[in-house]
C-alpha cells in the first residue's frame, strides 16, 4: 500500500515562503493499493497536483477510476475539486463517498459549490461518469481489493474517520476531530468555549465515549494514523469550540490503540515550516516519554510512505 | 492612495516554491486613502494576511471602517472573506459592496459560503463586525469618505464582473481583472473608465497563446492589458490575476513580454510591473 500526501494544511492553503517546506495546500491523501486500486481523501486544493499528475497516464486517456473519500464537506476539504482534472475527461470514473445527511443530499452540496456564481464549470457538464455514494455512520464496505472502515468524529457539522486495509497493511484517517472529551459537536453554532466545565450530560459523555471508541477500533493495529493535530496545547485552550485536536490527544489514541507511526496532519495556517518542526520534535518526546514505541512524523506535502507488502 | 497587493493569483491559491515571489494568493488589493479611508478590493486567500496586518491597529480594538469591493463571486476572488480577521471582532464596521444583480444575490453568495456544511461558523451574521450589504448599479456611483469609485461591468466568459475606478487625492486607480474582451479588445466604454489611470490594475492570466486555447473562460493575455493600457493612455500597468500553473519565471516573462510590446507599440512612458504580493505602490 502506498500514501502520499498531496495536501496537509488545515482552513485555507497558506502560499508563501514560511510554508514550504511542509507545504500550504490544504487536505488530500492518496492511498494506492498493490493491485492499482487508487483511493483519495479529501479534496483540497492537494488535489489539483495529483490531478495533474494521474492525467499523465490513464486518467489521460478516459481509462482512469478513482474513489474519493470525503471526510467532510467544510471548504478545505472539498475546494480542490473543480479543478481535479480527471473530471473533465469523458470516461473516467470517479466515485465519491461522504456521510449521509438529513437535510441535503450529497450531489446537491458539491453541485452548489460548483454552480454559478461561484465557479463557471458546473457539476453537470464534468465529462467523466460521476456517482456518489452517501455513508451510514460505522459503515464498512470493500473497494476492490481495499477493505474500507468508517467512524463518526467529534466535529461541527460531524465529520468522518476512514480506515482503509490492503496488502496486509492499515492506514486510518482521523480528520477533523476535537478530542472526545470537552464537547460534543452536532450541527449547532458555538460562539465561543463551554462558559463553565463541566458541563457535558450524562448522555454527551456516553455518547462521546462511544465515538472515542470506534475511533480506537479503526486505529487497533494500523502502520500509519493520519490525525488531526491543528492546535498546541495553548491554542486548544484558546479554541477548544472549533473542533480540532492537540499532538497530545493523537499520541493517546495511537499509543493505546498500539499504532506503529502517527503522522501529524492538518497544520494551521499560521504555523510556519520551524513551528511545524517544534510541534514535531516535542511531540515526538511526549511519545518517547510515555514508553510508547510509537514513531511520529509531521505529514509534509510530497510525503511517500509504502506499508506492508508493497 | 496606497496600494497594497496581498493576492495576486487567479482561479485557485497555488502554494509551493515556484510561486514564492510573485505569491500564490487569490486577488486581494487593499487601498489606503490619504484621508484615512480604506478599501479593499475583492477577498481571494490573500484577504487572510491583508486582515492580520489590520488587527495590529484599530481594527484589532473593535474601531476599524473599511469597504469592500467585490468584482464578482468567483470563488478565487471570495473564499478570503471567511478568513478576514477583523471580521470577526465586534465594534468594526464594513460595507461590502457588490454587482448588479442586487443585494439579495450578494447576501446569499456570502451565506451559503458560510453555510454549515461548509464552513463552521454558519452565517457572515456570526462573526462579529458589522457588515453591511450593498450593490452597486453597472456604471454607478459610490462614495467613500473623499472617494469617488465607479463600477463598471466587463465581460468575462457566460458572466461579467465589475472594474473598479477609484478617485481620490487628485490620483485614479482602475481595477480590473477578470475580463474577456471581444475580438477587437476593449470596447470605448471600457476605454473611458480606464482613461489616464496613474495605475491600471489589469487581468494578466496568460500569455497570448494560453489565452487563445482558452478563449472561453473570458480572462485577459498580457498583450490584452498592454491593449486596455495603452488605449486608455494609463501612466502605469500592472499585471495582476496569474495563472495557477505559472511559475514566478513565467511571470517574469509576461512582464518582459509586455515591456517589448509596449516599447514597440511607441508607449515607452508607460511603466509596466507584474504585480506581486507584498508589494506597495504610492500613487
Amino acid at each position: 500500500m502506498r500514501v502520499r500526501f498531496w495536501g496537509v494544511r488545515g482552513s485555507l492553503p497558506v502560499p508563501g515562503s514560511r510554508t514550504e517546506r511542509y507545504g500550504g495546500n490544504t487536505s488530500c491523501v492518496e492511498v494506492t493499493s498493490a493491485g492499482g486500486t487508487r483511493i483519495i481523501i479529501d479534496g483540497g486544493t492537494g488535489i489539483r497536483r495529483l490531478g495533474k499528475e494521474l492525467m499523465r497516464a490513464e486518467f489521460e486517456a478516459g481509462k482512469g477510476c478513482a474513489h474519493i473519500l470525503v471526510s467532510h464537506t467544510h471548504w478545505d476539504h472539498i475546494q480542490g475539486l473543480p479543478f481535479f482534472a480527471p473530471f473533465y475527461r469523458e470516461g473516467n470514473q470517479l466515485f465519491v463517498y461522504a456521510r449521509r445527511r438529513d437535510d441535503q443530499n450529497l450531489r446537491s452540496v458539491f453541485a452548489s459549490q460548483a454552480d454559478a456564481p461561484f465557479f463557471p464549470v458546473s457539476l453537470a457538464s464534468t465529462r467523466a461518469k460521476v456517482a456518489f455514494r452517501e455513508l451510514q455512520d460505522g459503515a464498512a464496505f470493500e473497494i476492490e481489493d481495499m477493505r474500507i472502515a468508517t467512524a463518526r468524529l467529534n466535529h461541527p457539522h460531524i465529520a468522518t474517520a476512514y480506515a482503509i486495509a490492503s496488502d496486509g497493511a492499515r492506514v486510518a484517517y482521523i480528520s477533523d476531530t476535537a478530542p472526545f472529551t470537552d464537547i460534543l459537536f452536532g450541527q449547532e453554532f458555538l460562539s465561543g468555549p463551554p462558559s463553565r466545565r463541566p458541563q457535558l450530560s450524562r448522555g454527551d459523555k456516553t455518547r462521546l465515549r462511544a465515538m472515542a471508541g470506534a475511533v480506537a477500533r479503526l486505529c487497533e493495529g494500523a502502520d500509519l494514523v493520519i490525525y488531526d493535530t491543528m492546535y498546541t496545547t495553548d491554542e486548544y485552550r484558546q479554541y477548544p469550540h472549533f473542533g480540532h485536536s492537540r499532538p497530545s490527544d493523537a499520541i493517546a489514541v495511537c499509543g493505546a490503540a498500539g499504532c506503529r507511526m502517527l503522522a501529524l496532519y492538518h497544520h494551521a495556517p499560521d504555523r510556519a515550516d520551524s513551528e511545524v518542526d517544534a510541534m514535531w520534535s516535542e511531540a515526538r518526546e511526549q511519545a518517547r516519554a510515555q514508553g510508547k514505541t510509537l514513531e511520529v512524523v509531521a505529514a509534509f506535502e510530497g510525503m511517500d510512505l509504502t506499508l506492508g507488502s508493497g | 492612495m496606497e496600494v497594497t497587493f496581498w493576492g495576486v493569483r487567479g482561479s485557485i491559491p497555488s502554494p509551493g516554491p515556484s510561486t514564492v515571489r510573485y505569491g500564490g494568493n487569490t486577488s486581494c488589493v487593499a487601498v489606503h486613502l490619504d484621508d484615512g479611508g480604506i478599501l479593499m478590493i475583492d477577498c481571494g486567500t490573500g484577504a487572510r494576511n491583508f486582515g492580520i496586518s489590520l488587527l495590529a491597529g484599530a481594527f484589532g480594538r473593535g474601531q476599524g471602517k473599511a469597504t469592500v469591493l467585490l468584482s464578482h463571486a468567483h470563488w478565487d476572488h471570495i473564499q478570503g472573506f471567511p478568513f478576514f480577521g477583523p471580521f470577526y471582532v465586534p465594534g468594526n464596521a464594513f460595507t461590502v459592496v457588490g454587482g448588479s444583480q442586487g443585494c439579495e444575490l450578494l447576501e446569499r453568495v456570502l451565506e451559503q459560503q458560510m453555510a454549515a456544511q461548509f464552513f463552521p461558523v454558519q452565517s457572515y451574521r456570526n462573526m462579529g463586525a458589522h457588515i453591511e450589504m450593498r450593490a452597486v448599479w453597472d456604471d454607478g456611483e459610490i462614495r467613500v469618505g473623499s472617494a469617488r469609485i465607479v463600477a463598471h461591468p466587463n465581460p468575462h466568459g457566460p458572466t461579467q464582473a465589475l472594474a473598479f475606478r477609484v478617485e481620490a487625492d487628485g490620483k485614479a486607480l482602475v481595477y480590473a481583472s477578470d475580463v474577456g474582451y471581444p475580438a477587437g479588445g476593449p470596447p470605448a466604454s471600457t476605454v473611458a473608465v480606464y482613461r489616464d489611470a496613474d495605475l491600471l490594475i489589469h487581468d494578466s492570466t496568460f500569455t497570448p497563446e494560453d489565452r487563445q486555447r482558452r478563449v472561453e473562460r473570458g480572462l485577459s493575455s498580457v498583450e490584452d492589458a498592454v491593449e486596455a493600457a495603452i488605449r486608455a493612455n494609463v501612466r502605469r500597468l500592472a499585471l495582476f490575476h496569474y495563472d495557477q500553473d505559472y511559475s514566478d519565471l513565467d511571470v517574469d516573462q509576461l512582464a518582459s513580454r509586455g515591456r517589448l510590446q509596449l516599447d514597440a507599440r511607441g508607449a515607452s512612458g508607460t511603466t509596466i510591473m507584474a504585480a506581486a504580493e507584498g508589494m506597495t505602490v504610492r500613487l
